[in-house]
């Protein structure tokens, strides 16, 4: 298992590069030539020292101070490059993931978003492709630091081979250093992230329950509460700096000892004759320039492990097929009244299906009608509403719309078919024209105006600082719960759909505000097959006939009055509710 | 090189020179208590920067003493306190990382706490006022910012900064002629410096507010995934956020450019001031002015010019939001509290009788919400407080629960003063019952005690018990202990109501402040709710803001209150008898009602 799923996430990396694999190549040419130039200039300055300043040779030393300055330009430039190389290849690979991740999510059937948390998707398509990210970038980079490893090492053992083994013998434990400190830091790292966000939330608690801890006196605790998170994050801080306290300065003392043996073997050599000064200082320029690429080596192996553990999430997510989706010889739905049909609908949400929800749920709703679906909490009412445009698949049975198996018309045509107005009325960022013509963005400002009117929500948009085009959602101004519900009512039959479903859509409204949407309410229905999924009276009232649901089936249907003198179930269920109205 | 983009400020908050000055001398004063670390800091910094330095001089000594004149001994003795110089670098750099981090997390742990105490002690006016994001980025984002300083940059940037004058000077030292030719370089190095810093502070913020854009685009895509797929629009969605995304990506490619053409800049001078070196310092010693072992150390010494003034560069961002941040957190610990504690605070007495005198209420430099209100409420009464939204209800509530103090006139429990009685005193006399039942990230268990921390678990239950609404919390999978998840989600409306009501009862408090929910809760909890609220009531002072009048209707007395005015008082069906404001109300109510 282990294996598989870890080469998962190297395959999803290397699919992706392949497609990238011209910037990248390009990325990692342009290095090699920037490593190239890097390592020659020290070996040149050796030369022009040698040659030039002992042998005081004046023409040589103009020749190779000018060799010096092109090799420094060739080295720029290619810096230049290397480094947007390596980002734009990086960038792209996070972008085309995150492009790629978003896609999915939409795709996949609401069984799936059940159970998905919110902030389990989102560090998918955020910290894991960040780390992602971090590695493509340093893989140019990685390259040429290898090549400048190798080419250094090569001219020093040119030059002197004992000396060589002297100087960098100790630089393989920079690397290795490199390593373990990118892996001891990491760890202390997320802790600290993780301890600033539990402070953070502490706060954000402080500050949105204002009113409880005002109201409560629970300045104290909340305190003690911030304090134990502050002397967290402190904590961890300090162990985070105990890791670099480790690491950084071992990191510094291992060169300084190739150094102090340069120094010592070399200085000695030269005082032989067997070694010349220019040697000498480019052996000790050789040494501190390969510190930090071998730091970098270390690194990027510690990075590599992480970036395949967050590719591996992505993949997991990527692999994740959609149940919900068009059937092979899926058709257009045809036009029709908008009859709904269950036959013997099975359905439960657990995926062995152990505890139906439906358990033989016959119901039929004629084109044109509508119908309030009462019962207790738990009684399988909105699971009705979400089989119609087929957000589940059902156990067993059938749901037809005009005569047509949802399961056989292609979903697109199914829900532009059905209008959904669900419980809790989620409005996205934008205008609230944008929001209400969701459906079709196209639509005109008729559209939308005869879609609000309808909905009762003409009036109160127009009390808006911008009217209609007034910004709403997590940004905008702030709507009340009734005017969250109307804006949803109103995208819902915007599109005129031959079936609306309601979901608890009036819960929200104010009870004193309530007539108004009644009214708007009645107009909408009228000619138009409705599924009303209400608690309240007042809104059950609106709906042609009742249907009562219990444990799954229907057990009563009839008018609102009807039952309530006949039906001791249905005064039960709606008992409580008429007491507090 | 994760770090060439750290830290950033918007324009509008950089600080002047001014300002600038104010926030050192803060700082420094908040520091006091660290100074001899600080002090030790600053010494170890300087003798590391030594260390640095010390490499190339011993070189040069090596290559002229010891090289040029043939000398073993002088060789030897630069090997030998090489050495030591690498020894000691190794001590001081370990003790600096340690110290600095020491003295910096000490800071910024006393800035937390001292900044959070200052938010719970600011009153509601204040929350009222503020946006709670913008509070909230005060402990999360400019705390962020510091501590970012602290653990990357507040150690370079002081050993760089002393590294830089320090080179500077050994150059200079060593040979005078040679030094202006690195100094040729350096005016284009600190032109080019700048320009990136600008450059880059401005491509930081544009990146950083695209990054913030995709995110809450990627949000609202997955938390509204269900009305995209009910509405069919999947593709056009995932194409919105492609080109969002895609924005980003060309943000980020116009801060790698930035730095794509900066770096190779400082690298190129690098080099060139290298080969200067070489070619002047060679014709330097053709000449007999400098020696060879001047012009080896000269090369060394290169890379701590131009390496701390690239480090510079892009961390005086990170040190200009950190001033920022700084600026705004000093800002807030000096802001004025509304509803302070007496300095010498009085006592409460036994009563339980509210007065209200005269009292008239504005918020700072706004029109008045509530003009000349003056009412008695007497021991256990139940009095409820009705009128249109905005009609000054809710203020007067809070006014008699000392959330808010009264710009005229003043609120009495029993005979003295609320402004005379310490916070702390009145929260155990008179508690305030929020709307909604909003419940923190603990147990049940401790979401009831936040208003007693002393409670036991014993105490709890028998709050509970009070209220008769044991049975629904010691039935959970962890009874007490359950973990509230995701502030709640996982339990109703109503059920968090009962936690809210639970509070209130284990402080057991002799006045009741309740506010009524506006919207209905589920069926079967909304009776559990107020059969739990009539017992909590029970005996007690209670002042009900009433949204239904059902609500009123079962109150000793009630209060209308219309455009900031009391205008009638008295009990529900007095008031209805009398035909006044309240029997309007209370007749467009009840039509209401009749049309369901």
């Amino acid at each position: 298992m282990e294996a598989t799923t870890k080469s998962r996430g190297r395959t999803l990396l290397t699919s992706q590069l392949r497609t990238q694999l011209v910037g990248v190549s390009i990325g990692v040419l342009i290095s090699l030539l920037w490593s190239a130039a890097k390592v020659s200039v020290p070996k040149v300055v050796q030369v022009a020292i040698d040659r030039g300043i002992e042998a005081d040779d004046g023409d040589a030393l103009l020749r190779w101070t000018l060799v010096i300055g092109a090799l420094g330009l060739v080295s720029a430039v290619g810096q230049g490059f290397r480094r947007y190389f390596a980002f734009r290849e990086a960038r792209w690979c996070e972008a085309s993931l995150r492009d790629r991740i978003y896609a999915h999510i939409q795709r996949l059937h609401f069984a799936f978003h059940d159970t998905a948390a919110t902030g389990q998707l989102m560090s998918r398509a955020n910290t894991d492709l960040q780390q992602v990210q971090s590695f493509v970038v340093m893989i140019p980079m990685t390259v040429g630091n290898f090549i400048q490893v190798v080419a250094a090492t090569v001219i020093l053992l040119l030059i002197n081979p004992l000396l060589t083994v002297l100087a960098l013998g100790g630089l393989p434990f920079v690397n290795m250093l490199g390593k373990r400190f990118s892996e001891a830091l990491h760890p202390e790292v997320m802790a600290i992230q993780e301890e600033s966000a539990q402070l953070a939330g502490v706060v954000e608690e402080s500050v949105a329950g204002v009113r409880v801890v005002k109201g409560f006196g629970a300045e104290p605790i909340q305190a003690e509460r911030l304090r134990v998170e502050a002397d967290d994050v402190y904590g961890a801080s300090i162990r985070a700096a105990g890791v670099r306290a480790r690491f950084l300065p071992a990191t510094e003392l291992i060169p300084n000892f190739g150094l102090v043996l340069v120094l010592g073997y070399g200085g000695h050599q030269v005082l032989a004759g067997a070694l010349t000064i220019g040697e000498l200082v480019a052996f000790n320029v050789y040494v501190v320039m390969l510190i930090w690429p071998l730091r970098m080596l270390g690194q990027i192996i510690a990075q590599w492990q992480r970036s395949v553990a967050a590719a591996e999430r992505v993949a997991a997510l990527l692999d994740t097929e959609p149940e919900i989706v068009d059937a092979a010889d899926a058709v257009p739905l045809p036009p029709g009244p908008g009859e709904v049909r269950f036959e013997q609908v099975t359905f439960g949400y657990s995926e062995a299906q152990l505890h139906p929800v439906l358990d033989g749920l016959d119901l039929h709703i004629e084109a044109g009608t509508s119908v309030a679906v009462v019962g207790a909490t738990g009684s399988g009412k909105t699971t009705i509403a979400r089989l119609i445009p087929r957000f589940y698949d059902i156990a067993g049975g059938c749901i037809t719309i005009d005569g047509i198996d949802v399961r056989d018309v292609r979903i697109r045509d199914l829900r532009r078919a059905v209008g959904m107005v669900f419980e809790d009325t989620f409005l996205f960022s934008g205008s609230v024209t944008d929001n209400i013509a969701f459906a079709d963005p196209d639509a005109d400002r008729a559209a939308v105006e005869r879609a609000a009117r309808l909905s009762g929500a003409h009036d109160f948009i127009l009390r808006l600082p911008e009217g209609y085009d007034t910004e709403i959602g997590e940004r905008g101004f702030s709507l009340s719960g009734g005017q969250r519900q109307r804006i949803a009512i109103a995208r819902a039959i915007l599109a005129d759909p031959r079936v609306l479903i309601l979901d608890d859509a009036t819960s929200s409204v104010d009870p004193t505000k309530e007539h108004e949407i009644r009214d708007a309410l009645n107009e909408v229905m009228e000619g138009r097959t409705t599924i009303v999924i209400a608690h309240r009276p007042a809104t059950i009232a609106l709906a042609d006939r009742v249907v009562l649901i219990d444990e799954g089936r229907v057990v009563a249907t009839g008018t609102h009055d009807g039952l309530l003198a006949t039906n001791e179930r249905y005064r039960e269920v709606l008992a409580s509710a008429l007491e507090t109205a | 090189m994760g770090m060439w983009m750290a830290g950033g400020v918007e324009e509008d908050e950089r600080l002047d020179r001014g300002e600038a000055a104010h926030v050192i001398r803060r700082t420094f004063r908040r520091l006091r208590p660290y100074r001899k670390q600080m002090w030790l800091a600053g010494l170890v910094v300087m003798v590391w920067t030594g260390t640095v330095l010390a490499g190339p001089a011993l070189v040069r000594y090596a290559i002229d003493q010891g090289l040029r004149d043939r000398d073993t001994g002088a060789l030897n003795l630069a090997i030998g306190l090489y050495v030591g110089v690498a020894a000691v670098a190794y001590v001081v750099y370990r003790a600096q990382i340690v110290l600095i981090n020491r003295i910096g997390e000490h800071f910024l742990r006393d800035l937390r706490l001292t900044v959070f105490d200052k938010l719970q002690k600011l009153s509601m006016p204040f929350y009222d006022r503020e946006k709670a994001g913008v509070i909230v980025s005060r402990m999360t984002s400019d705390v962020d910012s510091l501590s970012e300083l602290v653990q990357m940059g507040l150690l370079m940037f002081v050993s760089n900064g002393l590294l830089l004058v320090f080179s500077l000077g050994l150059l200079v030292a060593l040979s005078w002629q040679l030094s202006l030719v690195c100094l040729i370089a350096v005016p284009f190095v600190l032109v080019a410096s700048v320009k990136f810093q600008r450059d880059s502070n401005r491509a930081y913020l544009d990146v950083r507010n695209r990054i913030g854009q995709t995110l809450s685009n990627l949000q609202e895509g997955i938390a509204g995934v269900r009305v995209i797929q009910a509405f069919g629009r999947e593709e056009v969605e995932a194409d919105r956020f492609g080109s969002t995304n895609r924005e980003l990506f060309d943000s980020h490619m116009r801060s790698v450019k930035i730095s794509a053409w900066y770096l190779p800049v400082i690298d190129l001078s690098s080099v060139w001031t290298t080969g200067a070196v070489v070619g002047v310092g060679g014709y330097l010693v053709h000449q007999g002015d400098v020696t060879i072992g001047t012009v080896a150390a000269f090369i060394l010494l290169l890379s701590n010019l131009f390496e701390p003034i690239q480090q510079l560069s892009q961390l005086f961002n990170l040190v200009q939001s950190a001033g920022a941040a700084l600026n705004k957190l000093y800002r807030l610990l000096d802001t004025p509290i509304d509803v302070p504690d007496p300095a010498e605070p009085s006592h409460l007495g036994s009563s339980s009788r509210i007065v209200v005198e005269n009292v008239s209420f504005a918020y700072a430099g706004g029109p008045p919400v509530l003009r000349d209100v003056s009412l008695e409420v007497d021991e256990g009464e139940r009095l409820a407080l009705v009128g249109p939204t905005g009609a000054g209800k809710s203020t007067l509530a809070k006014l008699m629960a000392r959330l808010y103090d009264p710009t005229e006139g003043r609120v009495l429990l029993g005979d003295v003063d609320l402004r005379d009685v310490s916070i702390a005193e009145l929260r155990r006399r008179i508690v305030v019952v929020p709307q909604e039942g909003f419940l923190f990230n603990a147990t049940i268990g401790e979401n009831i005690r936040i208003a007693r921390g002393d409670a036991t678990d014993d105490d709890v239950r028998a709050a509970l018990g009070a209220l008769g609404i044991e049975h629904r919390f010691l039935s959970l999978p962890e009874g007490l202990d359950t973990e509230v998840q995701e502030r709640g989600s996982r339990f109703s409306a109503g059920e968090k109501q009962l936690v809210s009501l639970a509070r209130a009862a284990l402080v057991d408090p002799q006045v009741l402040v309740l506010d009524e929910a506006t919207s209905s809760l589920d069926p079967g909890t909304e009776l559990l709710v107020e059969r739990a609220l009539e017992r909590l009531m029970e005996g007690r002072t209670s002042l009900v803001i009433a949204h239904r009048l059902s609500t009123a209707q079962r109150c000793d007395r009630v209060a209308v209150v219309q455009d900031g005015l009391l205008v009638e008082i008295g009990p529900h069906d007095e008031l209805v008898a009398k035909g006044g404001a309240y029997a309007d109300l209370f007749a467009s109510w009840s039509g209401g009602l009749a049309a369901r």
